[in-house]
């Protein structure tokens, strides 16, 4: 085998939190200590050479990196201190990049020393929506009360599509599209790259159905009752902080949906529709909940990161903070704007809602470069663990 | 010049192992002085706890046994046994220590008759043997003793076998009333040769050692392999005596990790070599599993790696142990193979953790004076004559061992000749 080592793909895993890479001496500790490591393809130890000798190509369509899920038990036990945990870490974050569309953006959200430009892209973008749609001024105490900040973007009398609404959709909306439009790219290429390390033909492929309910829909069930996660027996807490979290984030998903239909589909009938939700409704009862388990979930990783950093288990890295700052600022001023509602301030009440139409745009247009991503790679990881494992990953019978 | 202990340029070996017998007749064979102590009730250390030691495969007794007839003859060396440096002050050329000597409750009239041990009730875990067998609370510390003389376990001891044994004493060698005493020395130099311990297995919680009775250490083959061990030579699982058809070795355990001894201990490979031979004697059919992150035969043993690779029923697995499970009879022991890259799930009859050497210095602590490596090994300053020898200085075998110990006794000897 004639190896050519990426040297600045050496440099990258070692500058993001793989610096003690090159203290590996694969005795293969790494790969029993791991609970998620399975028998006949065991990880880390193999991702280890294969980083010690640059094969970044083999790395980012190696299912096993996106299916660490960075609990360190092989860290605690390395007899070397390489910590294999953080090198996978660090080649995830390389991958994100690398499969991240376009270019530019997935180069831009690596480092902390863009956040300028990070956080001036929502900004302006937000702010000039907010001038072009001539909804820009502070509300009275009785508007807001009314309204809260459903008039941010103003109101128009076509009444089949609220003008907050349009511009609202039009901002997140496209957000979301850009970052779907990336996650596909990059998941179809880390997919077919995948298979065909694996060497699995094309002569029979799964229909989308079979794709479904075969390999995804079970993925997504494992991921939802966090089965993984909770087979780590070191850093137990990040179970405590990342399922609150994740059922933060399917409970707004539902809240923000309900919302629309309830506003924009069924108030188009029903005028009494509109405005914000009453407090004892049980979806906005549910929107609170959300927001605390979020708040919560984001402290505990918070916390648990700040932990494993100073105990020299981890190392600080933009990548890991930038999400954890992403949520908890979503959460603050999400929160934030809801409380200075009810305490009728309705001028630091617009602020503070710009600040979470920021924050919330930062988290859907950097979605698939930053660690968010692997909402996504891991997803499709562990279907294809399962593809591979399935009758359609054997290779076909010779007649 | 005489001084008034009525010695002249005395050296003090501390640790009357291989290394420490080796240092102490050198230096006196030339005409030094020496004082050779040892906190056991017997010199020997861990050779003697040995079945066969490198390089020629020889029983303790045949390097031990010339060493103690040396030590006899020589009119140079004065002996403690049970005694411990609790202090050490002066300078190169007039050291003055305080040695701290334990009461062995046996005094010098004693004749190894055996008479106490036949009489004693009482039993303690034989530590000579890491604890797979009792012995009585009066015991000789090993069939090959030196000096020969029984020690009384007094904690032990309840007071009818307190009665027992002294009144089973022709000699009058029992003194149930012994105190510890202290003894000032005054030497020229010092050698530190403390020797080793095996690392605590328990330490890795990983290897489960201590869950299972079919879990031991290679000190623990040594002995069981040992004619005068407790199993009479005959290499089985403790505690249930149960023949082994298969064994697994499980090198590293503790050696070259930052957690736990993060050098290479230089013995662990070779020795468990030694003891493929051991099983192969007593077990011509067994399946025999060495595990290993580098298979490392320092030395002139490379030939001796050859041959026991060689063996059809023996499989080397490229992967450190990291898990070892113990279910009903037997454990499984859990390594990924670096070189197929899956995962080996063996199970054994008996798994040996080969674990390393740890200096055992670096446990009882250092007096003022001497200065420890971060592994605790003795960091030798000759200018000031105290000088490390041994595996005390570094891992090492027998052989190493003795030659670092010829070189410490000259360096001592060149202190009092300033």
């Amino acid at each position: 085998m004639n190896v050519q080592p990426d040297l600045d793909f050496i440099k990258h895993l070692k500058g993001a939190g793989g610096d003690a890479l090159k203290k590996c001496y694969q005795c293969a500790t790494c790969s029993v200590r791991c609970p998620l490591s399975s028998d006949d393809n065991p990880f880390p130890r193999k991702e280890m050479i294969w980083s010690s000798w640059g094969m970044k190509d083999k790395l980012v369509a190696d299912p096993d990196v996106y299916l660490c899920h960075n609990c360190g038990d092989c860290t605690t036990y390395c007899p070397r201190g390489a910590k294999p945990s953080e090198v996978l870490g660090a080649i995830r974050s390389y991958a994100y990049t690398m499969y991240g569309w376009p270019a530019g953006l997935a180069k831009l959200a690596t480092s902390a020393k863009n956040l300028p430009v990070l956080i001036g892209i929502p900004v302006v973008v937000i702010f000039v929506m907010w001038l072009i749609s001539g909804g820009m001024h502070i509300p009275s105490r009785e508007e807001f009360g009314t309204y809260g900040y459903q008039h941010f973007f103003g109101h128009w009398e076509f009444k089949w599509y609220a003008k907050n609404i349009f511009f609202i959709v039009l901002i997140m909306a496209s957000s979301l599209a850009i970052a779907g439009f990336s996650l596909y790219k990059g998941v179809t290429k880390m997919w077919k790259t995948m298979s065909d390390n694996a060497d699995i033909g094309s002569a029979y492929r799964p229909s989308v159905i079979q794709f479904v309910s075969q390999f995804l829909w079970p993925s997504l069930v494992e991921i939802v009752k966090h089965n993984r996660f909770k087979e780590c027996t070191t850093n137990t807490d990040r179970v405590r902080g990342h399922l609150p979290l994740m059922l933060a984030f399917i409970g707004l998903a539902i809240v923000t949906t309900y919302s629309l239909v309830k506003n924009d589909i069924v108030g188009l009938f029903w005028p009494a529709a509109h405005g914000p939700m009453y407090f004892f409704d049980p979806f906005k009862i549910l929107a609170n909940v959300s927001a605390i388990a979020l708040l919560f979930g984001i402290y505990v990783l918070w916390v648990s990161r700040t932990k494993t950093e100073a105990a020299g288990e981890s190392s600080r890295t933009f990548y890991d903070w930038f999400l954890i700052w992403q949520i908890a600022a979503v959460g603050v001023t999400g929160l934030g704007s809801e409380l200075l509602r009810w305490l009728s301030l309705p001028a630091v009440g617009y602020i503070v809602y710009f600040c979470h139409l920021v924050a919330v745009m930062m988290l859907f247009l950097y979605l698939p470069y930053t660690k968010f991503a692997h909402i996504a790679y891991r997803t499709v990881a562990m279907a294809f663990e399962k593809y591979r494992d399935s009758s359609f990953g054997k290779p076909a019978v010779e007649q | 010049m005489t001084d008034e202990q009525g010695t002249s340029g005395a050296i003090l070996v501390v640790g009357g192992g291989i290394s420490g017998l080796t240092a102490a007749l050198e230096a006196a064979e030339v005409g030094n002085d020496v004082f050779l102590i040892d906190r056991n009730p017997s010199f020997g250390g861990r050779v003697a706890q040995l079945n066969e030691y490198f390089p020629k495969m020889c029983p303790p007794s045949c390097g031990l046994e010339i060493n103690y007839k040396r030590i006899k003859n020589n009119r140079k060396i004065r002996t403690y046994t049970m005694a411990s440096v609790s202090s050490v002050s002066g300078g190169p050329g007039n050291y003055e220590v305080s040695v701290e000597v334990a009461p062995r409750y046996v005094n010098s009239n004693c004749t190894a008759c055996g008479d106490c041990a036949a009489a004693c009730p009482d039993e303690i875990d034989n530590e000579f043997n890491f604890g797979m067998d009792k012995c009585k609370a009066a015991y000789l510390p090993h069939e090959m003793a030196f000096p020969r003389r029984y020690v009384i376990a007094k904690d032990a001891l309840s007071a009818e076998g307190g009665e027992a044994v002294k009144a089973s004493c022709k000699y009058d060698a029992v003194d149930l009333d012994m105190k510890s005493e202290t003894i000032t020395l005054h030497v020229d130099s010092i050698v530190w040769a403390t020797g080793w311990q095996p690392y605590a297995p328990e330490k890795m919680d990983n290897l489960n050692f201590g869950k299972s009775d079919a879990i031991v250490t290679n000190m623990m083959v040594e002995r069981m392999a040992a004619p005068n061990g407790p199993t009479g030579g005959k290499i089985v699982i403790p505690g249930s005596d149960k023949e082994i058809e298969s064994i697994g070795f499980v090198q590293c355990a503790g050696s070259r990790d930052e957690t736990h001894l993060e050098y290479c201990s230089h013995i662990c490979c070779t020795a468990t070599f030694k003891q493929m031979n051991y099983i192969r004697e007593q077990y011509p059919e067994a399946k025999i599993y060495v595990f290993y992150i580098d298979l490392r035969t320092p030395g002139k043993y490379d030939k001796f790696r050859e041959k026991l690779m060689a063996d059809e029923n023996a499989e080397f697995i490229k992967g450190k142990v990291a898990d070892i499970e113990v279910q009903g009879d037997g454990v499984t022991v859990i390594a990924e193979d670096a070189v197929s890259g899956a995962k080996v799930q063996q199970k054994v009859d008996l798994a040996v953790l080969a674990t390393g050497m740890q200096p055992s210095i670096a446990e009882s602590g250092a007096p003022a004076g001497v200065n420890l490596d971060n592994n605790g090994f003795v960091l030798s300053d000759y200018a000031n004559g105290i000088i490390g020898a041994g595996c005390a200085k570094k891992a090492s075998d027998v052989v190493t061992t003795t030659q670092s110990s010829t070189a410490a006794a000259l360096k001592a000897i060149q202190v009092s000749r300033r």
